[in-house]
């Protein structure tokens, strides 16, 4: 039962990730980040999920949780990008102001505007052309503990996990 | 009632000023063959000459007026883009009447250096315009400095920061951790406010005091408190003394710098202490302040530049659950502007933009995943974006009652909609009996993507799938098409069928549609002439007559 759910998954996955990959907005132009929603009531498992990817794309995972700052997250984050990379951000914990402020960066002009990084005044580093970042969170975290209203609107597709 | 312009008295000679203002109001005003709007932004290049050398030089001017208004503002403001980015930049933007509406107050606060608030929903623009707004200055592809609010904003975020100096990562960590905390940072500002109480103190003491605050913090956390620390400044002061550099880059000066443009969005979502801090931007006369002092430096003043100009923007206070309205001490020291939700015209207007692919280039090729080159048919543009528009505006007055058991909110915006259409060049369904592009199973594929999979009540999920269906294929979502009442599905199927013939097929179909006219001309000579052969043979038809039928 389960395994024929994780397969029908799959289908909906590659679809998720080809529209990641192929989809430019005309109107920015700018490709999308993407958002994997799990519903209460999945059983996939996230690790699942990061597999099935890694499948298809170089991906690299980050867990944003307690143990992590901001910081240490974007220098992941830049790192990945660096390398051509994917990247799989897992929220556990609300976002804080500064991964927000470059996600939404990221997200209107897929790249970074830090200030006073890496010894420059203003460092600018376009998202490469291979690169994408996908977020994972469960339904309840979102709705429930993550304090910025507008989340979802960060990403383009979105995969709900059943 | 005599006519003015035939009385001699009335006439009267224009001067070239007044000339050229009606020369540019004319092309501000401009429409095309359809009454689509052409204007509100108008290119023009002045030969300037130097007072002091004599040396002649062009100047590069931008025009922005609302083109929608009969007797427009119009702001003229020096650019550096070239005549193509700006028509380049004019392409990209849909010419929507509140899209100009904004543009039209960007401009004119721009040029009197006003701070400028836009509270408007998430669909109307403010963000995009922010942007074009600073390209139209800049040339293309130049952006703001962009800061986003949220309810856990900092004020060293905005504006100033100590950071320790530190060599090794257990070190970073540690004072990572404490300056995080509640407690460091309730500490760290209120060394600012002491140093700014200490008036009789000069800079070089008040920096003093301020090291050795520091260390006295560090110590009291268990850090090393020979930590060297640098002074970070934040977005605000930055974007007052930023250059551009002619790479492109930027460097920092916070006495000589021209200053940039800085958009602070979703300003709404911010608490009162950083409300605070950007009240420091209020200067003389509703203009932005001529320089700002931080005393988390010791009170150093850094100086706005003349380029230097905020916009805030956020959202109506209904789409931030427990939020209340902007702050009145900042709503009254900006020029603020409130607009309502985008009009139906112009939603229907955007998706037509999107559908029919008139903002970015065409793909040159067929893409892998493209079954029909939709983008170049813009007559099934034209009926999805009527289908897509119906659908995004249904959803939006649903979301606008809320979501059953959800915190979160998901205003759509003119992106969702834009995302389905540029998804729909690659991403396509074939119908798997003619072999041909199943435009309706593709559009359902893709509005679940980018619409249905975020919402989290089920039921209106599952209303909002029923509706798709039955604007698609249902008998209350039947239109009428060239003469006949069908459902939409049926009008992409014809449309569909009709963009997939080949030339080699159109060529057929052509020669057989002209035999069929031959044939059935030669059958309405045979009709024709039997008719006359059995008026021929009818004996009460009069000879004469005969005599004229068979002549």
């Amino acid at each position: 039962m389960i395994k024929l759910k994780i397969f029908m998954d799959k289908k909906e996955l590659n679809t998720f990730i080809r529209l990641l990959q192929k989809v430019f907005t005309q109107k920015q132009p700018a490709f999308d980040l993407g958002l994997i929603v799990k519903e209460p009531k999945s059983r996939i498992e996230v690790k699942e999920v990061f597999e099935e990817i890694k499948k298809i794309v170089d991906i690299k995972g980050i867990v944003y949780d307690e143990k992590i700052f901001d910081e240490d997250v974007i220098d992941k984050i830049v790192d990945a990008f660096q390398k051509n990379k994917w990247v799989f951000l897992e929220i556990k914990k609300d976002i804080h102001s500064p991964l927000l402020n470059q996600l939404k960066h990221l997200a209107n002009y897929n790249s970074f505007q830090l200030i006073d990084y890496q010894g420059q005044d203003i460092f600018e580093m376009k998202m490469p052309e291979n690169s994408r970042v996908i977020v994972y969170a469960e339904r309840d975290f979102i709705e429930n503990r993550i304090s910025y209203p507008h989340f979802y609107r960060l990403f383009g597709p979105t995969l709900s996990l059943k | 009632m005599p006519n003015p312009e035939s009385n001699p008295e009335t006439i009267r000679f224009k001067s070239p000023e007044e000339l050229k203002e009606e020369a540019i109001e004319a092309k501000i005003k401009e429409r095309g063959p359809e009454g689509e709007i052409l204007g509100g932004i108008v290119f023009e290049e002045e030969r300037i000459t130097d007072p002091e050398t004599g040396e002649e030089r062009i100047k590069k001017y931008i025009y922005i007026g609302n083109p929608y208004e009969d007797r427009p503002i119009i702001t003229k403001l020096e650019t550096e883009a070239s005549k193509e980015e700006i028509e380049a930049i004019k392409r990209e933007i849909i010419p929507m009447k509140e899209s100009f509406e904004i543009l039209e107050a960007m401009a004119i606060t721009y040029k009197h250096r006003q701070p400028l608030l836009i509270e408007g929903p998430t669909a109307i623009g403010k963000t995009y315009l922010a942007d074009k707004f600073t390209e139209l200055l800049y040339g293309r592809g130049v952006r703001p400095l962009d800061f986003y609010c949220s309810g856990q904003t900092d004020v060293s975020e905005l504006m100033a920061k100590w950071v320790p100096r530190v060599e090794t990562e257990e070190e970073k960590r540690k004072w990572q951790e404490f300056l995080e905390s509640a407690e460091a940072q309730k500490e760290i500002s209120e060394i600012a406010q002491e140093v700014e109480q200490k008036e009789k103190l000069s800079p070089e003491q008040k920096l003093a005091l301020i090291h050795t605050r520091l260390e006295e913090l560090a110590k009291s956390a268990g850090l090393s408190e020979k930590t060297q620390w640098r002074f970070q400044y934040a977005a605000v002061p930055k974007a007052m003394g930023l250059i551009r550099n002619p790479d492109g880059s930027f460097s920092f000066d916070e006495q000589k710098g021209m200053g940039f443009t800085l958009h602070i969005e979703e300003v709404g979502l911010a608490e009162p202490q950083v409300i605070n801090a950007l009240l420091k931007l209020r200067g003389k006369r509703g203009q932005l302040a001529e320089e700002i002092q931080l005393w988390e430096n010791g009170g150093k003043k850094v100086k706005s530049g003349p380029k230097f100009w905020v916009f805030f923007s956020t959202n109506p206070p209904e789409e931030y659950l427990a939020r209340n309205e902007v702050d009145p001490a900042l709503a009254r020291g900006v020029v603020f502007k409130r607009m309502g939700e985008l009009s139906e015209e112009s939603l229907h207007l955007a998706a037509d933009y999107y559908f029919t692919y008139k903002l970015g280039g065409k793909p040159q090729e067929k893409p892998e995943g493209c079954i029909l080159d939709i983008y170049n048919h813009p007559e099934i543009g034209r009926e999805i974006s009527k289908v897509v528009s119906a659908f995004h505006n249904d959803l939006n007055k649903e979301l606008k009652k809320g979501e059953k058991d959800r915190q979160q909110r998901v205003p759509l915006t003119l992106d969702d909609m834009a995302r389905v259409a540029d998804a729909l060049i690659d991403t396509q369904i074939r119908n798997k009996e003619t072999g041909r592009l199943d435009l309706t199973e593709t559009l359902k594929k893709l509005i679940h993507f980018y619409y249905l999979d975020r919402l989290a009540d089920e039921d209106l999920k599952e209303t909002m799938e029923h509706n798709l269906n039955e604007l698609l294929e249902g008998d209350t979502g039947k239109i009428e098409f060239e003469g006949k009442i069908l459902t939409r599905k049926e009008i992409f199927d014809i449309l569909v069928e009709r963009a997939s013939i080949t030339e080699e097929e159109k060529a057929k179909l052509k020669k057989e549609k002209q035999k069929e006219e031959e044939r059935q001309l030669q059958q309405a000579k045979f009709n024709a002439q039997d008719a006359v052969d059995s008026l021929l043979k009818n004996p009460r038809i009069p000879d004469p007559i005969k005599k004229l039928l068979s002549g």
